[in-house]
């Protein structure tokens, strides 16, 4: 399942979705729910869930192809063998984490982050009735109280001049990261020892 | 004089004991954003970062309601805490008045505010948002190209990657 984090939806997110034309689900998040309820802080994230609605992997980057690999310096095929891997073992994969590992990889409730998630709110409210000058100071608050959110970044970014409203760019941001190469977090992908029963 | 002073103690034991509310300020409109949905009010009392609204207007604003056993929608139900109820719920020209902001205090909602713009905005109550102990995928409902819309639990049965990404 695909969900476009797309503040103004189809518009922006229909053109690559047409393209694609995928055999999978693909669904359109304007208001980016899924990163709120998930607390995902960039694109592209995945989530394994299995088919009791368990989350067996939690966050994390997820590219399923190589076309952004010079930017990134990832290489799918790991990714994609750990997922082939549980599709066909189910929860005996030495990829699915066990409760202990979840516990440990999951966000806390952290109030500024959970503060964050209503000012983007705000933002992208403010945005679609028509005020974008109003909105920017809440694209900004929310950055400033979840400054790992690539995604509140980015995506604000989008909606307006960056230079102009934010004193930066994507490509500037990255560079104060560090650059592309370690922009994003590789996946842990180093099996998981079985423990005794794996079933909960 | 003393009976200036007589008036204005008369008022304070009067106020006091209905819980009085600041005067209603003129035009006093809002908009509120709640559970994505957008409502217009346009009576609405802010006092130091509270806003009460009418309890027809809560109904209105956020499908919850006023009952007995707590502030409700449907099935699910938050107790108001009976020694701080006079933070929640008031009386005053005649209305019932409800504090949203102390409620979403309550419930553990975020708020944001727009105050040029008279915008509220309340994100996810802590019942919405993952539960770290739980270890269940938060449900969702969204949209297709075609409208169509999809539930994550529509897929029970299923494995599923659930992959995010944009446009941007």
């Amino acid at each position: 399942m695909a969900v476009a984090q797309d503040t103004n939806g189809i518009k922006d997110a229909g053109p690559w979705i047409t393209a694609a034309n995928p055999a999978y689900t693909a669904l359109i998040d304007e208001k980016h729910l899924v990163s709120k309820l998930y607390n995902m802080v960039n694109v592209p994230t995945g989530v394994w869930i299995d088919e009791r609605g368990k989350i067996v992997r939690p966050n994390e980057v997820a590219f399923v192809d190589d076309r952004f690999k010079n930017f990134s310096g990832l290489d799918s095929a790991p990714y994609l063998s750990a997922l082939r891997d549980w599709v066909e073992k189910g929860s005996k994969s030495a990829y699915v984490m066990n409760e202990e590992q979840l516990v440990e990889k999951l966000s806390a409730n952290d109030p500024k982050v959970i503060l964050a998630s209503a000012e983007f709110g705000l933002g992208e409210h403010l945005y679609k009735s028509g005020h974008l000058n109003e909105a920017i100071p809440h694209f900004k608050e929310a950055q400033r109280l979840n400054p790992k959110s690539w995604n509140y970044k980015r995506q604000a970014y989008a909606l307006s001049d960056a230079k102009r409203d934010y004193g930066t760019t994507f490509v500037d941001e990255v560079q104060k990261a560090g650059g592309s190469k370690v922009y994003y977090t590789p996946p842990d992908l180093k099996p998981a020892e079985a423990p005794k029963d794996k079933e909960r | 004089m003393k009976s200036g002073v007589f008036a204005s103690v008369f008022l304070f034991f009067v106020c006091v004991s209905v819980s009085c509310l600041p005067t209603l300020a003129k035009g006093s409109h809002a908009t509120i954003v709640y559970d994505d949905n957008v409502t217009e009010v346009d009576n609405i009392i802010q006092d130091e970062g509270q806003l009460w609204i009418t309890t027809s207007d809560l109904k209105r604003s956020t499908n919850f309601e006023l009952k007995p056993q707590g502030v409700c929608r449907n099935e699910l139900c938050f107790p108001v805490p009976k020694s701080r109820r006079g933070q929640f719920v008031r009386k005053s020209a005649g209305r019932s008045w409800f504090n949203l902001v102390a409620f979403a205090q309550l419930v553990d909602q975020p708020v944001a505010h727009d105050e040029a713009l008279s915008t509220w905005y309340f994100g996810l109550r802590l019942d919405q948002r993952q539960v770290l102990t739980s270890l269940q995928a938060p449900d969702f409902t969204l949209p297709d190209m075609n409208g169509k819309t999809h539930a994550l639990s529509d897929f029970r049965g299923k494995k599923v990657l659930l992959l995010t990404w944009a446009s941007w």
